[in-house]
């Protein structure tokens, strides 16, 4: 137990710890499970914070630990979600069809099942055929496989091209960015099978769990969101904690000194480019069920650098500092752009959080940038501290 | 009453005819049957009379007339002209003054409708009244009536104008119709090979017109080749054609059975149903195209169904028939003519839709260059990623809009815009400069996030201001047209003018950095601010100045920008991606290596979105996987700073 990942980094216990109690907490206030304190769309704000906790997780690995600012980490977060997204939308409507032609005189053939199904999902972008992308969309196992290796095929091939010619620092940050807007665009296209700008919705409806209940269906995708957030956190706490970890951060502080110690340095960097892109596919996978919808806005650039921008407010480098960040600014963009929030009267001047959030956010960017580039984590440094005083 | 109107009758009666009377209805008066009642053979001793009068009035007489918009009141004979017909009353109007006389119900006049033959002769005469007339701008017109819509009776009046047509320019335009005219109506093969051979090397889009109608062919089968037929190409079924297509064109021409389509099948199964089993098969069963064959094969034996055509009687029915494309256009000679000089025409359609394409990307490419150079400045030069570039544009466009809104003078606006968007946006990327930038060199990347929450903050500013909706930024009218070399090649002036705006800031810029002390002193800091201090040099002083001066290049950049593109909060995130990859792709720290990398990323969306008109959003995605390959080979750009400078 000496060398547990628990013992070694503390923060793994705690982190754990909190998680649990946070999903026992939910559970316990549910609509589907308890007293029903909480909505349905909150519990599944909630969940959907913890994917994008998870998304957070991974860029500040790839980051945070490794020095890569990458602006593309969400478009994996996307086509993670577009990767489940097929499987859901093509076996709903499969359902669909079948009950529509089930008091049919003749009844229907699998291929006219088919042809059934596609139109009604491509006739939105004026289509009828299946296109190729859309093969394993029938089969819930190899969409749960391409969840991963989409994202991480790309990043993959991706990592090899940059890495390979060397592009670092800036220009990696917008060549990455360059291949999201890529990658945003390729999808806005009507005729490239992802029904263009109208993406996939009626996400939320799970194929085989109509009798279930968005109520309970939403505690269910907390849990494995939960779950997955949990995990990753223990994997990566394992991963930077070791000799592995040592050489990641040899990279990011020094990379041509790690090279000349005879580090490969670009299989590692490749390494956890692809091993981050397939976690925020996950993400991405377990996000947009919840969310319902998934279009190509999703992935735009922007969605990206916010990803960075949470990591940054909660503190680079120290894995928890990205969940923090990632659950607050999230949370409270929810909070402020919701419309709920009060407005603030100044007397001359009305503050509307609708429309001021916005610039409060940028300017504080700006401020945790210049005046604690530590970001929240920072401030578990200064009351650890004071704990060993 | 009634008594009452019977007496003011006859009176009228008289009045319209003592008064009413002006030469133009003196005139049909004098021929009043022939006008009432015209036929073909008749109509032009009136047509005559008409044209030799001379009068103004002619020409509307003549088109109203040949619209069925004249009149004769039944009571005394007038003709007048209806404007609005159905409505009731009818309105009056007199033919020579054009003045109101009267209402009247429809059953009170008779509406004079010349037959097909008659419109054609009035038609006729019309376009010769006009081209007789002795203002040019009126023979002008009379020629663009003509070409809009060709008739055959146009060829003979044609030719006889030519003959005696003394003005140039009417000339000009009549040489271009002839050719069109002699195409389409002249009865002498000959003559329209000479008039198509005429028209060799023509890009205009006339000349098209007039060649590609001869060239349209109809897909045609038979059981063989017709004699006499003008035949384009014969179809191999297999080859050119598909074996399907045949087919359907053999069903189209009832050559043979009709194919049963699956849905067909289905439909008449469904309607045999008898007990829950159809053609000897339960219906639960009938979920495969298999069984549903079989039940089908069932029906037909039993004559309740049409039998569906085996492969072997689809290929016997397509190999015994020729399949061809025939002109419609029944003289050889005459569409071998036009094939080869319309393929002569196409090959110089071709190089100049190239030029056209060049022009494009040029125009592109400025923009790009223009959005770029500020970037290339606090980029390139000073390694700060402002994810606020963009801002910036959008600050100078809305610049440009609020000027315009005090000044309404557009010429003068823009010359007081320009140098105030370069102020308002230096002022600010001072200010930026000062109070993040500064403090944020040693970590470049931290600057992309502290910028990033200016830009969004500005945005957000921005919106609240001027709200989500588009403001105009109007070009002065100079600006507003286009020039054209021919009907391929034209390009619209704002864009000249940006072009010659992006040449103007490269030399300026290039001069400042290459010819002037804060030049030096820039590049000085740039390549070593320790040493540059060391010189004297005050590199806060220098780094404030750079940014500055990148910052309000792309407040200039947004004035030109807002007046081709909407003026939106976000309209400078829609360049800012574009414009770190110019800089990228073109070489850091070098305006020649931005200049290059615009006019590569320009012409080549524009190339790509020729290959795919369509779509302009598949040429950017295309565009950008070029760019990320090309970086793979040219990791530093085109232009790549060598030795020390290039740091890393």
């Amino acid at each position: 137990m000496e060398n547990s990942i628990f013992v070694r980094n503390r923060s793994v216990p705690i982190f754990i710890g909190v998680l649990t109690l946070l999903a026992i907490a939910v559970t316990v206030l549910s609509e589907g499970y308890g007293t029903g304190a909480l909505s349905v769309s909150f519990t599944k704000v909630l969940g959907m914070t913890l994917c994008l906790c998870l998304a957070a997780l991974a860029m500040d690995l790839v980051w945070g630990y490794c020095g890569i600012l990458s602006l593309g980490h969400f478009a994996f977060f996307g086509l993670g979600g577009y990767m489940i997204g097929m499987w859901l939308m093509t076996a709903r409507t499969e359902q669909v069809v079948r009950a529509n032609l089930q008091n049919a005189v003749i009844p229907p053939t699998e291929a006219e099942i088919s042809a059934a199904t596609a139109s009604q999902i491509f006739s939105v972008v004026g289509a009828t055929d299946w296109p190729w992308m859309w093969a394993a969309s029938d089969s819930l196992i190899l969409s749960l496989l391409l969840v991963v290796l989409v994202p991480g095929l790309l990043a993959l091939v991706f990592g090899w091209l940059a890495f390979r010619s060397r592009v670092t620092g800036v220009y990696l940050s917008i060549l990455t960015q360059a291949m999201t807007l890529a990658l945003s665009l390729y999808l806005f296209q009507n005729d490239t099978g992802l029904r263009g700008n109208n993406g996939l919705s009626g996400l939320q409806n799970i194929p085989g769990l109509e009798t279930v209940g968005q109520d309970r269906i939403s505690i269910w995708f907390f849990w494995g969101s939960a779950l997955a957030l949990g995990l990753a956190y223990i994997g990566a706490a394992w991963m930077v904690s070791g000799k592995f970890g040592s050489i990641v951060r040899g990279i990011r502080d020094d990379e041509q000194r790690v090279r000349f110690l005879g580090y490969r340095v670009e299989v590692y960097k490749l390494f956890i480019f692809t091993f981050t892109g397939m976690l925020c596919g996950i993400a991405g996978a377990l996000y947009y069920p919840q969310a319902g919808i998934i279009n190509p806005d999703e992935i735009a650039p922007i969605a990206s650098i916010y990803l960075a921008v949470w990591v940054a407010i909660g503190g680079r480098g120290r894995l928890y500092g990205a969940v923090i960040g990632a659950a607050v600014v999230s949370l409270l963009s929810t909070y402020f752009t919701g419309g709920r929030a009060p407005n603030l009267n100044l007397g001359l001047f009305t503050i509307d959080w609708v429309d001021w959030w916005p610039v409060l956010l940028g300017l504080g960017f700006v401020l945790v940038t210049l005046f604690a580039p530590k970001g929240l984590g920072g401030l578990v440094d200064v009351i650890v501290r004071k704990d060993r005083r | 009453m009634l008594g009452l109107l019977l007496l003011i009758a006859p009176a009228s009666r008289t009045q319209a005819q003592d008064t009413a009377a002006g030469p133009l209805q003196t005139l049909l008066q004098a021929q009043a049957d022939l006008v009432a009642n015209a036929s073909r053979g008749t109509v032009q001793q009136v047509l005559d009379a008409l044209i030799a009068s001379d009068l103004d009035g002619v020409p509307t007489l003549l088109t109203r007339w040949q619209a069925r918009a004249l009149y004769q009141r039944s009571s005394d004979g007038l003709f007048v002209y209806v404007e609005t017909e159905g409505a009731n009353p009818l309105t009056l109007i007199d033919i020579d003054t054009g003045a109101e006389v009267g209402t009247a119900s429809s059953r009170e006049v008779a509406q004079l409708r010349p037959n097909r033959g008659v419109q054609t002769v009035i038609a006729s005469a019309l376009v010769e009244f006009q081209l007789s007339s002795e203002d040019p701008a009126d023979r002008l017109a009379a020629l663009a009536a003509i070409s809009r819509a060709p008739e055959d009776f146009h060829l003979p009046i044609l030719q006889d104008l030519m003959a005696t047509e003394t003005d140039d320019d009417v000339l000009e335009v009549a040489e271009v119709l002839l050719p069109r005219l002699i195409i389409a109506f002249d009865r002498d093969d000959a003559d329209r090979v000479a008039a198509i051979e005429s028209l060799a090397g023509n890009v205009s889009i006339a000349a098209r017109a007039a060649l590609n109608p001869l060239l349209v062919t109809t897909t045609e089968v038979a059981a063989s080749l017709p004699d006499g037929a003008n035949i384009a190409r014969v179809l191999e079924p297999g080859a050119g054609l598909s074996r399907e297509a045949a087919y359907a064109m053999l069903v189209a021409a009832e050559l043979a059975p009709p194919l049963i389509p699956r849905a067909q099948i289905r439909e008449t199964l469904a309607a045999q149903v008898v007990d829950g089993r159809v053609g000897g098969l339960p219906v639960a069963q009938l979920n495969t195209e298999d069984a549903r064959d079989r039940a089908y094969a069932a029906l037909v034996a039993e004559g309740l169904a049409p039998p569906a055509p085996t492969d072997a009687e689809i290929d016997a029915a397509v190999s015994s028939h020729v399949f061809y494309e025939v002109y419609r256009e029944p003289s050889q000679a005459v569409t071998t003519a036009a094939r080869a000089t319309l393929d002569g025409i196409e090959t110089r359609v071709g190089l100049f839709r190239v030029l056209d394409l060049s022009l494009d990307g040029l125009s592109l490419a400025s923009i790009y260059f223009l959005a770029a150079i500020g970037l290339a400045i606090t980029f390139g030069v000073m390694g700060v990623i402002n994810m606020a570039h963009g801002e910036f544009i959008m600050i100078g466009a809305y610049t440009g809009y609020v000027v315009q809104t005090l000044v309404p003078d557009y010429t003068l606006s823009i010359a007081i815009a320009i140098p105030l968007a370069f102020m308002v946006t230096f002022a600010g990327g001072v200010a930026m400069e000062r109070l993040v930038i500064r403090w944020l060199y040693h970590r470049p990347l931290e600057t992309l996030l502290a910028t990033f929450g200016i830009s969004i903050a500005l945005q957000q500013i921005v919106r609240q201001i001027f709200g989500t909706q588009a403001r105009p930024l109007t070009p002065p009218e100079w600006l507003a047209g286009s020039v054209s070399l021919n009907d391929v090649v034209s390009i619209s002036s704002i864009r000249i003018a940006i072009f010659l705006l992006g040449v103007v800031f490269f030399v300026a810029l290039w001069l400042t950095l290459n010819r002037t002390r804060l030049g030096l002193e820039v590049r000085a800091v740039t390549q070593n601010p320790r040493m540059a201090a060391s010189m004297g040099i005050n590199p806060d002083r220098i780094n404030m100045l750079t940014f500055g001066l990148g910052s309000g290049i792309a407040g200039i950049a947004g004035v030109a920008i807002g007046l081709f593109a909407q003026v939106v909060p976000d309209l400078g995130s829609n360049y800012i991606v574009q414009s770190f990859m110019t800089v990228v792709v073109g070489g850091v720290g070098n305006i020649f290596g931005t200049l290059i990398g615009a006019g590569m990323i320009g012409g080549l969306q524009k190339y790509i979105e020729w290959l795919n008109p369509t779509n302009t959003l598949a040429a950017q995605t295309y565009m950008i996987l070029f760019v990320i390959l090309f970086i793979q080979f040219r990791p530093r750009g085109i232009i790549a700073l060598r030795g020390r400078a290039a740091g890393d």
